[in-house]
């Protein structure tokens, strides 16, 4: 009856004990990070370093790249194929994310509107494409910088 | 923008203007004509036939009596001419604008006109005595400036913004002027070219280069104009056609202008993405395919056909590529190397791959039993931009190299071809049509790639890609205008004209499918610019810039109602092979075979 009175360390023990750091329990963090988008993705990596980590994983970026195809991303076969050409990470960057950059851009620019699973399905395979010759270039060598995806980059205005 | 769309402007305009027919020897020019084309001394009745009449006429006194007038009835120096021109031109708005009553007057003063000079000076004063010349005309008779046409005087303004406004408004007025003018100046150089007066053609070729420095030759129609102002300059002053004077250089320099060109536009990838959509659609089903590339450049077309077999349902197929290209000078074998890359990229994506490299300067060179078509796979044959190049003239009776080249090509049975080619007509016969087909063509082509630039104009990268890849088109440009017969390999011709050749060779189209539609639009809306439209014709694509199609991609494979040539044609090794061949293969274990 009464209050109980703790030593200070026995209550901050209970505190510790009833409150919840995600950081310990990286499976959920990554479960939550992955419904991000890819702008939020790229903030989130510069939290910690433990969220930096989590953000580098593929499968990360992997689960992203599908949410935008209805369906899941076109079967087994895609995951060793964009591995082996670089990784989702990458593809994202370099060809998903502007290409669903420019489509909410101007959806009328094209003369013909898509519907989502259109544009959604269409983008990833164009993605595809351009990625893989983004690789192609890649294998070229030091020598040869990969410059046929530098169309999709913004205008950087240095004015 | 405006200024852009200024530039297709200023061409339909000259394309509502039938180019002016060259003037008979008995009709007199016009007095702008007589002002253009420079004094000639009283009694030389001819025109100049060469550069050492133009020249010596040029010295003669400027103070003489002209001498194609006299012939009409009036005496004019030739010193006087701009100024009459001029004032003609005033006087022609003066008297639409005067009010009616003014030129009945009851006193009419008659002049004798034959005295051109005095007499248009003398109406100008009684028409307009409040009007006075806008600015300083030009002071000495032989300085080359251009009167202009739209510079009348205006009223007294008392706002200095209005003055302000109008003085920009004008300089841009005076410019679209002068872009007009060195257009016409361009279509009067061809007609002489193409008559052969090369004097007159020299004559015009000295006062474009003048105009060219009243115009802005960084963007729009100064800057195609100056390109073909050089090309005109080369034509005229070589010693012979067939001489090597169009821009040739090496072919690594060929290579990386093409590379940049890919870069800086989006042609070459829709050209690349539809024929891989039509190779794909075509090669469902088939376990075994073989490509057969006619130019493969870097192979930036094939990773991602590699890509998309590594995707297919139902696995991917063994991939056999074959490309065709110039072989290499300096003793490396650019064309292995490349083919090495490719068997480097579908080894990691596990798509079975063998790669053969055919080294010939010429498509015609090459024979089929050299790319080894093997029965049983399905084939498809990949031309980009490659086949005008084996046109002829359209009446030479001599059988062109294309019809051989068909017909090994129809003889392999191909389930696809995939054909990719300039959307214009640069193969007529006569020199002035071509020119003005290839300035418009040029001028929409600069056009877009002004367009793409625009966005990212900060970017050094950018700008160098984007001259890189006018370099690139300077040369096809230089080729249209300098070279005739069988050096002129830009023989571009319409896609209705290639469908008919086609036809007859026994292929059957194919239509691209909406599918191909559909990603050809999303590859569009990567690009900055906004003036890029895909548009279908008959189940063929074309790629345009604001409604001009600039190229074209159609599919097609072997008519089977068409019997194929006895096989003694497609399997003959009579012909040496003086064409050296690489192979590249890459199986599952991973291990490159030479």
């Amino acid at each position: 009856m009464g209050d109980m009175i703790l030593p200070l360390e026995e209550e901050e023990d209970m505190k510790r004990r009833n409150t919840f750091s995600i950081n310990d329990n990286v499976d959920l963090l990554v479960e939550i990070l992955g419904r991000l988008d890819g702008r939020s993705l790229g903030v989130a990596a510069c939290v910690c370093r433990l969220w930096s980590s989590v953000c580098r994983r593929d499968s990360v970026w992997e689960a992203l790249c599908n949410r935008h195809v209805a369906g899941g991303g076109g079967g087994p076969g895609t995951r060793s194929v964009v591995a082996a050409l670089g990784g989702y990470r990458r593809l994202y960057r370099l060809c998903v994310g502007p290409v669903l950059d420019r489509l909410a851009g101007g959806p009328g620019r094209a003369g013909w509107a898509p519907t989502r699973e259109e544009a959604a399905h269409l983008s990833l395979s164009l993605s595809l494409s351009l990625f893989s010759i983004d690789c192609y270039e890649r294998l070229g060598g030091p020598r040869q910088r990969p410059a046929s995806l530098l169309f999709l980059c913004k205008p950087v205005n240095v004015s | 923008m405006e200024r852009r769309r200024r530039v297709s402007n200023i061409l339909s305009l000259l394309l509502a203007w039938p180019p002016p027919p060259p003037p008979p020897r008995s009709s007199l020019p016009t007095i702008w004509e007589r002002a253009e084309m420079g004094p000639y001394p009283f009694g030389s009745g001819t025109a100049a036939s060469g550069w050492t009449d133009a020249e010596s006429s040029q010295q003669s006194s400027a103070s003489e009596i002209d001498g194609l007038l006299v012939g009409a009835g009036y005496r004019v120096r030739s010193s006087d001419l701009r100024h009459v021109a001029q004032s003609l031109e005033r006087l022609e708005s003066a008297i639409g604008g005067a009010p009616a009553d003014h030129l009945a007057a009851a006193e009419a003063v008659h002049y004798n006109p034959s005295d051109l000079t005095a007499w248009v000076d003398s109406m100008l004063s009684e028409l307009a005595p409040s009007r006075r010349p806008p600015g300083p005309l030009p002071a000495s008779p032989t300085a080359e400036t251009w009167p202009d046409p739209t510079y009348f005087p205006l009223p007294p303004q008392p706002h200095q913004m209005a003055v302000v406004a109008a003085g920009s408004r004008q300089r841009e007025e005076e410019e679209e002027d002068s872009a007009i003018r060195l257009v016409h100046l361009l279509m009067s150089c061809a007609d002489a070219v193409q008559r052969g007066d090369s004097g007159l053609a020299g004559t015009i070729t000295d006062e474009m280069r003048i105009a060219l420095t009243r115009v802005n030759t960084g963007f729009g129609i100064g800057k195609v104009a100056g390109y073909f102002v050089d090309a005109l300059c080369r034509r005229i002053y070589s010693l012979s056609f067939s001489s090597s004077i169009s821009v040739a250089g090496s072919a690594s320099e060929y290579e990386i202008l093409y590379h940049h060109f890919y870069e800086a536009c989006p042609y070459l990838k829709f050209a690349h993405f539809m024929a891989n959509q039509a190779i794909l659609e075509a090669f469902d089903g088939y376990d075994r395919v073989h490509v057969i590339d006619f130019n493969l450049m870097d192979g930036l077309q094939w990773p991602a056909l590699i890509q998309a077999l590594a995707l297919r349902s139902g696995g991917p197929p063994f991939l056999r590529l074959t490309g065709i290209g110039p072989p290499s000078p300096d003793g490396r074998d650019a064309l292995r190397e490349v083919g090495l890359r490719l068997a480097e990229l579908a080894r990691s994506v596990r798509v079975r791959f063998a790669f053969r490299g055919v080294a010939a300067s010429r498509l015609d060179d090459v024979r089929p039993w050299m790319l080894q078509v093997v029965p049983g796979e399905a084939v498809a044959v990949n031309s980009v931009l490659q086949l005008h190049r084996l046109l002829r003239d359209p009446g030479d009776d001599a059988a062109a190299p294309i019809d051989s080249v068909l017909g090994w090509m129809v003889g392999l049975r191909p389930n696809i071809v995939t054909v990719v080619e300039q959307e214009a007509d640069h193969n007529k016969p006569a020199f002035l049509d071509r020119f003005t087909e290839a300035l418009f063509y040029y001028s929409t082509m600069f056009d877009s790639l002004e367009g793409g630039r625009c966005a990212a104009q900060q970017l050094q990268q950018q700008q160098q890609t984007t001259m890189a890849a006018e370099l690139y088109l300077q040369r096809e440009i230089c080729n249209i205008v300098c070279c005739e017969g069988a050096a002129r390999l830009e023989r571009h011709e319409p896609l209705a004209t290639w469908r008919a050749r086609l036809g007859r060779a026994g292929l059957k189209a194919v239509h691209l499918g909406s599918n191909a539609f559909k990603q050809a639009s999303m590859l569009l809306t990567l690009f900055s610019g906004e003036g890029y439209g895909v548009q279908e014709v008959d189940g063929c694509l074309t790629l345009g810039w604001h409604s001009r199609p600039l190229i074209s991609a159609s599919a097609w494979r072997a008519d089977d109602n068409v019997a194929p040539p006895p096989d003694n044609q497609l399997f003959s090794s009579s012909v040496t092979a003086s064409v050296p061949a690489s192979t590249i293969s890459s199986s599952d274990n991973n291990s490159i075979n030479f």
